[in-house]
């Protein structure tokens, strides 16, 4: 009789070792510490940045300036490519899945806008494609490789650069990991890099709203 | 190389991986069936030997590319599949597969202690339902399919509650002479169809607004799949798959009750020196 609960609590030491990882422990922590200081999920930037005068192109062919573009609303901006098979459709999506949690006059509050880091195979068409199965109201733009990398640039983001595919012939794009939240002045204020979940951006989103109405993020008003 | 699935975060391919772990698991579990066969020194017939041959297909399927590999790290339906097979497929199949003889030698050797305490329905009922709650918490699970360890160890529990649940129904050793067969109804409806653990799973993976693990939510997608609706899915497999068990597993009973109580004897009729006349 005495086998059965050295078998059980075995069973359950595993069970709370195997949960309890180190890396992932650290990383809540952190998360908490960041929700109780900014009231966000989004990791607040030590300085804002401006976004830089760069032309892009839509979909429907119109040129815009980047920086005139995210002005007047708060603005998500992601800088990364059709066929990344990770990061971007994720991101993309659960930004998409937490929209429709929220009214179409808060929806209509938000811009989201998805910027190819692969304009070569990142056609017009595809782009079109890919950015409507995820939510057609999201602005697509393409650029000069000149325009997308003085974009990174001036964002403080990592350029993006080919890498080698799994295939021959074929190729990935390493790219910045992170949507940008833009307040209306121009400026970025926060960055949610990969891992922002559906519910954390339901959460976020409407804070993001309150704070780029008040014109600033909450640290500067309260300091 | 991987020993064990889990989740690794890179996008998913159809490209065949080997899983050493999973074929070593597998042929420990075929070599253990077949060493307790042999030592009882019976030729086993080919209806349990084919019983047997699928529980252990269904743990391999369950364990192995490409299940093992899409449930561990990319979707949650293909999880639940992995929950379904590996507790509430493969134990009953195994353990009807063993011959009335190795369970005889069992009972002849008086049946130990901590086995008769092991699996009472109580135990089974309660151990199987608190390994649903602790292994689909998120807090809980969402850390542990991220090492092979943690999704070895899922595994492995989701395995032994399912035996200890599925024991007091199949096994004839220990001998349950109260545990009549509208009783092993109403248990396998609590256990599994109406278990208000399930009850509550399947209601929070069908409704809720937003995927419930971060596994799944964050992983490479797969054929496009919206994660909303994988994890619907899933609740969906939970739900329909546990009543599918649930009923074949009753029908099972109720049509051996009949048969018993007509008198006429099916091909295990004298299995189990300790059964109730």
């Amino acid at each position: 009789m005495r086998t059965l609960p050295r078998v059980l609590l075995a069973g359950a030491l595993l069970l709370v070792l195997t949960a309890c990882d180190r890396g992932t422990a650290a990383e809540r922590d952190a998360n908490a510490r960041r929700v109780a200081e900014t009231g966000l999920y989004g990791h607040r930037l030590d300085s804002a940045r401006v976004v830089p005068a760069v032309t892009l192109v839509d979909l429907h062919g119109t040129s815009h300036d980047l920086a005139q573009l995210t002005r007047g609303k708060l603005s998500l901006l992601f800088f990364g490519y059709t066929n990344c098979p990770d990061v971007c459709p994720v991101h993309m999506t659960n930004i998409a899945a937490a929209m429709r949690a929220f009214s179409w006059a808060r929806r209509d509050s938000i811009r989201v806008i998805f910027v190819t880091t692969d304009p070569q195979r990142d056609t017009t068409e595809r782009l079109r494609e890919w950015i409507g199965s995820i939510d057609s109201t999201f602005l697509a733009l393409r650029g000069s490789q000149a325009a997308l990398d003085s974009a990174q640039r001036g964002l403080g983001l990592a350029e993006a650069m080919r890498l080698p595919g799994v295939h021959e012939g074929d190729y990935q794009v390493g790219h910045a990991g992170q949507v940008l939240a833009v307040f209306p002045d121009g400026t970025v204020r926060y960055a949610y890099p990969f891992g922002i979940r559906q519910a954390e951006w339901v959460h976020d989103l409407p804070k993001l709203l309150a704070y780029a109405a008040a014109g600033d993020a909450p640290a500067s008003r309260e300091g | 190389m991987q020993w064990w699935c889990s989740a690794q975060g890179v996008a998913w391919e159809w490209t065949w991986r080997a899983y050493p772990g999973v074929w070593l698991f597998i042929a420990l579990v075929g070599a253990a069936l077949a060493y307790a066969h042999r030592r009882s020194g019976v030729r086993t017939q080919p209806w349990r030997v084919s019983l047997m041959a699928q529980g252990v297909l269904a743990l391999w399927i369950a364990l192995d590319w490409p299940v093992g590999a899409l449930g561990g790290g990319y979707l949650a339906s293909l999880h639940m599949l992995q929950f379904l097979l590996i507790a509430l497929v493969a134990p009953p199949l195994i353990l009807l597969g063993i011959h009335e003889e190795v369970w005889d030698r069992l009972a002849r050797r008086a049946v130990p202690r901590w086995l008769t305490a092991a699996t009472t329905p109580l135990l089974g009922l309660v151990t199987l339902n608190a390994v649903i709650v602790l292994t689909h918490l998120p807090a809980i699970a969402d850390p542990m399919m991220a090492t092979q360890l943690g999704s070895f160890a899922i595994d492995m529990l989701w395995l032994a509650s399912g035996t200890l649940f599925w024991w007091p129904l199949v096994a004839p050793v220990p001998a349950r002479p109260r545990f009549v067969p509208p009783l092993r109804m109403g248990y396998l409806v609590l256990g599994i169809m109406f278990s208000p653990v399930t009850i509550v799973l399947v209601a929070v993976l069908v409704f809720n607004e937003h995927p419930l693990f971060a596994t799944y939510e964050l992983a490479p997608r797969v054929g496009g799949l919206d994660s909303v609706l994988d994890h619907q899915i899933a609740g969906l497999l939970m739900s329909v798959g546990g009543a599918v068990i649930t009923l074949v597993g009753m029908t099972t009973i109720f049509f051996r009750w009949a048969r018993e109580s007509e008198g006429v004897h099916g091909p295990d009729a004298n299995r189990g020196v300790h059964r109730p006349a």
